[in-house]
């Protein structure tokens, strides 16, 4: 073995693990929305409480249920059954209203049931095939977890816009 | 090199401050040049910066000042008469100056590459000069003479021969002024001498309290080093040390974000106020008469008060007098006129109003576009207002006043005023409206077509108005501060325009109300009142809704239809309606209640919601829940719109279904047991009503939800949720406030009846009955 070879030992020793680490782990949270599991970055979540009262709030889309008051804030209240046209349900002992940033500002959406914490390479993350309707490019990617779970990956920011709410004079 | 950032500061803060009473004091010099007092002080100003300025070694500006104070000493020994030219140069160089002090401001030196002050320098220098003619060359010599202290001559002391002298063998009146010698010998070039020896004596006594601080052989190695000149800020700073004593020390600066945080805080406590006082209510009506209620309404009425108390004292912390906008006006207003080649003269009043600091500052640029645009397109040119037998000088009137919980300012010109036709037709080239739109329009509404965006009158655009930002901005910016603008105007006449604006944004008084189901909080200032009338009251006019209130004829619209709420609630034989009122407009709005007078804070609905038709935001009730706040300028517009489409008589009708038969009624049925049901709808099934069941409080609120139940019987004793809790949850909610609750229990004693009436059950059955009892009950719950 030469120097040569050596030397390039060690910097592949001394690389390797640095590429393990690269090899980045996505950290998600997993709910239900419907038939289907969803899963958004944990980093994005605020905050996950249980359903409180809310106030309707007039010429917004269906699926914005309307707002309301968590410790002295007003956030809205959006309902995802809506926002992907899955047939309504009752509020249940299982639905929750998850908080997340968006674009800076605390918005709430009512999912049906929590599911887990989820870790996951990227690498098992594939973009959203052409068969899903992604119009509002609001699919961020979709997972395979190592339990066959297929969950489909949200891209928090694009839930809701604005010029999709306040209709523009 | 922290004391030197101290004082550069404190520079700073008085320099801008100064300037800015500068400004006006020269305008007010051009009306009255011969004030003597007045050119005294601005004189001061000058010299005062100029002093600080050398300290903290600013040769610009320095240099600048210089100059423009020799001007200003010959204009107060009356050698020089301040002509509107000479104004000119003084104010140029005021604004440079102030642009230099920003580039110091900014960058800590005054390098100010962007500001050349040579031209400038020049001009002051020819004014001094041939102006000045008047200043022979003997009263020159006598000024030399009277430089001498003591027994030094101090036109023979330089920096070169400064060593001979034995500093500290000299007075403190002596080395002062060889200090200001030497000062004076670096600052001014060798042919401005003459001009430097104008010191005056008032600023030699201001100097000589400083003596006391420095020791004479720390000053020996000051003037060696010869480049430092630490007298006039000494100065400058004594001046102000003096103000602040005969003040007492009366006033403090304040960090504005300490205020907005104990302004947040506040409307927290406003909030936990209204909570108590809801907790209070509660609990009064459940212990009436127990002693402690009377100690618990002490607390919460001292605690209320001074929750008001509080709030009204931080808000006035953070009001400003208005004139400290006002106050740049004169200078605005002159040199545009004398750009312009017109003659305006400005009446400012009640600049002693006071308003949110926060309103301040927003109202600051409106109100410069309104004037410029009252300057450019109202006032006539003189010969045009000759012609048209006016006084060649044009009036601008600038006016703020009180009126109830708003500010008004007013804006008023005697200029060529705004036809209403030339605005209309003008909007009609532009698209904005239509002609047919225009035919039926009133001059006041064709008046505000000018805050359409897209709209601009100037026929030609001119340096000072007319690029494009329009009034549109102006009323952008005041909707923003929940204002309201209004214009009139008389052609040939003059124009006046008003902006009404809460005193304050952060917390208000409110209406509240309930259309249907929904809260909402409508600004007290805008409800001229409110009234209870009957169906018959409504006339139809023109296939309109109007109300006959008195001897005035309002538009009517019921508050529902409004904002598109889904009507649930049958009418009953009052309507109680709100008069808004905005600007010149009236309008009858229909509610379903009253519920109350409230103070409310308001809070943003955020970035995705905000902005939404008709309303302004949002506060929290005493109960945690949230309440939407009209606002009540986007709600006319959208109350006019309902008001063409809708009748109000329609839309009453509406809620009313019509139930004959008894298939047309529901009753439900909540019992845990399967048994006691059956029992229960047996004895129903002949009255021939539709029968639903539910086995407990949270199933049969589900199902209330969804079906539309006219009765129901109720068991007590339920597992998840039980009779009482489950009347107490229905209550709640405003479509059931008149439905029957019917408790059907086996529980018999006083106590239990009295927990039946308090939550709100209206009928109280204890097993076991007949049959024909239960059918009697349920039958004359629903009127059949």
């Amino acid at each position: 073995m030469g120097l040569g070879d050596i030397v390039k030992q060690q910097q592949k020793a001394l690389t390797e693990p640095q590429e393990k680490q690269t090899e980045e782990i996505v950290q998600l949270v997993g709910f239900v929305v419907g038939e289907e599991e969803f899963a958004v970055p944990i980093l994005s979540i605020q905050e996950i409480i249980k359903p409180i009262e809310w106030t309707r709030v007039p010429f917004v889309p269906d699926y914005v249920l309307g707002v309301f008051n968590l410790r002295g804030n007003v956030l809205p209240l959006i309902d995802l059954r809506k926002k992907f046209k899955v047939p309504a349900a009752d509020i249940d002992e299982n639905t929750r209203f998850i908080v997340m940033k968006i674009k800076g500002e605390d918005v709430a959406f009512v999912i049906d049931r929590l599911t887990s914490a989820i870790r996951i390479p990227k690498k098992n993350i594939l973009p959203p095939p052409d068969t899903y309707s992604n119009e509002d490019d609001i699919i961020e990617g979709v997972g395979r977890l190592d339990d066959g779970r297929i969950i489909t990956i949200l891209k928090v920011d694009n839930l809701i816009k604005r010029e999709e709410i306040v209709p523009e004079k | 090199m922290d004391d030197m950032m101290e004082l550069l500061e404190d520079f700073l803060v008085e320099a801008f401050e100064m300037i800015e009473e500068m400004d006006q004091d020269l305008i007010e010099l051009e009306n009255n040049p011969d004030d003597l007092d007045l050119v005294n002080k601005i004189f001061r100003v000058a010299h005062t910066i100029k002093g600080s300025g050398s300290f903290l070694n600013f040769d610009k500006l320095t240099r600048l000042t210089h100059h423009m104070e020799a001007v200003l000493d010959k204009a107060r020994k009356g050698e020089l008469r301040i002509t509107p030219e000479i104004m000119d140069v003084i104010l140029e160089s005021v604004d440079a100056m102030k642009a230099i002090l920003e580039y110091i401001r900014d960058n800590g030196n005054d390098e100010a590459p962007d500001v050349d002050i040579e031209p400038i320098v020049k001009k002051l220098d020819a004014i001094v000069n041939s102006e000045g003619v008047g200043s022979s060359s003997e009263e020159k010599e006598e000024k030399k003479e009277s430089k001498k202290i003591g027994n030094l001559n101090l036109d023979e002391i330089t920096v070169d021969n400064i060593d001979d002298i034995d500093v500290s063998q000299l007075s403190p009146e002596e080395l002062d002024a060889v200090l200001e010698r030497l000062v004076e010998d670096i600052n001014t070039p060798p042919e401005e001498e003459e001009k430097e020896e104008k010191k005056e004596e008032e600023e030699k006594k201001e100097e000589k309290e400083e003596k006391k601080e420095v020791t004479p052989a720390d000053k020996k190695e000051v003037a060696k080093a010869a480049e430092t000149k630490p007298v006039s800020k000494e100065e400058a700073k004594q001046k102000v040390k003096k103000q602040l004593i005969n003040a007492k020390e009366q006033t403090i600066r304040v960090d504005v974000k300490r205020l907005d945080q104990l302004m947040n805080l506040i409307g927290e406590l406003v909030l936990a106020k209204n909570r108590l006082i809801k907790i209070y209510n509660d609990v009064e009506e459940r212990y009436e008469g127990e002693k402690f209620l009377e100690e618990l309404n002490q607390v919460v009425s001292s605690i209320s008060i001074v929750t008001t108390d509080l709030q009204i004292a931080v808000m006035k912390i953070r009001m400003l007098p208005i004139g400290k906008v006002f106050n740049k006006f004169p200078r605005l207003v002159r040199d545009l006129a004398r750009e312009l080649g017109k003659k305006v003269r400005l009446i400012i009043e009640g600049e002693d109003t006071e308003l949110d600091k926060s309103i301040i500052e927003e109202i600051g640029d409106p109100l410069v576009h309104m004037i410029r645009n009252a300057i450019d397109h109202g006032i006539e040119p003189p010969e045009e207002r000759k012609a048209k037998g006016k006084p060649e000088e044009g009036t601008i009137w600038l006016r703020a006043y009180n009126e109830g919980n708003m500010i008004v300012i007013e804006i008023k010109d005697d200029g060529r005023g705004i036809d209403p036709e030339a605005i209309k037709k003008k909007a009609i080239e532009k698209g904005i409206i239509t002609p047919q739109e225009a035919e039926n329009m009133s001059d006041k509404e064709a008046f505000m077509l000018i805050f359409k965006p897209g709209f601009s009158t100037a026929e030609k655009v001119t340096s000072v108005s007319g690029r494009g930002v329009g009034m549109d901005v102006v009323k952008t910016n005041i909707e923003k501060l929940n204002g309201i603008i209004e214009v009139d105007s008389v052609p040939g006449k003059g124009t006046t325009f008003k902006l009404k604006i809460p005193l304050t944004l952060a917390i208000i008084q409110a209406l509240l109300v309930a259309s249907q189901e929904d809260l909402f909080a409508v600004p007290l200032s805008n409800v001229i009142e409110t009234v209870r009338i009957v169906e018959e009251d409504i006339y139809t006019i023109e296939g309109k809704s109007v109300l006959k209130l008195r001897d005035e004829v309002l538009p009517l619209v019921n508050m529902a239809d409004v904002f598109e709420i889904e009507k649930i609630l049958e009418p009953e034989k009052y309507l109680y309606v709100v008069i808004l009122g905005l600007g010149a407009t009236k309008i009858g709005l229909i509610v379903d209640r009253f519920i109350g007078q409230e103070e409310i804070v308001i809070k943003s609905l955020g970035e995705f919601l905000k902005g939404l038709p008709g309303i302004a935001g949002a506060t929290i009730r005493g109960d945690g829940r949230v309440t939407l706040i009209v606002d009540v300028a986007s709600l006319m517009k959208l109350a006019k719109e309902t008001h063409n489409k809708k009748l109000v008589t329609d839309s009453l009708k509406e809620a009313k279904k019509k139930k004959e038969k008894p298939e047309d009624y529901v009753v439900m049925i909540v019992d845990d047991s399967a048994m006691d049901r059956k029992i229960m709808r047996q004895a129903l099934e002949p009255l021939g009503v539709q029968i639903v069941e539910a086995k407990d409080g949270i199933e049969a609120l589900n199902l209330l939800k969804q079906n539309d139940v006219d009765a129901m019987l109720i068991d007590i004793e339920m597992p998840r949720m039980d009779g009482y809790t489950l009347a107490q949850e229905i209550r709640k909610y405003n479509k059931f406030r008149k439905l029957p609750l019917i408790a059907v229990t086996s529980r018999a004693t006083k106590a239990d009846r009295v927990r039946g009436v308090e939550v709100g059950m209206n009928e109280y059955i204890t097993k076991p009955y007949t049959k024909e009892y239960l059918q009697n009950v349920v039958r004359r719950n629903l009127g059949l």
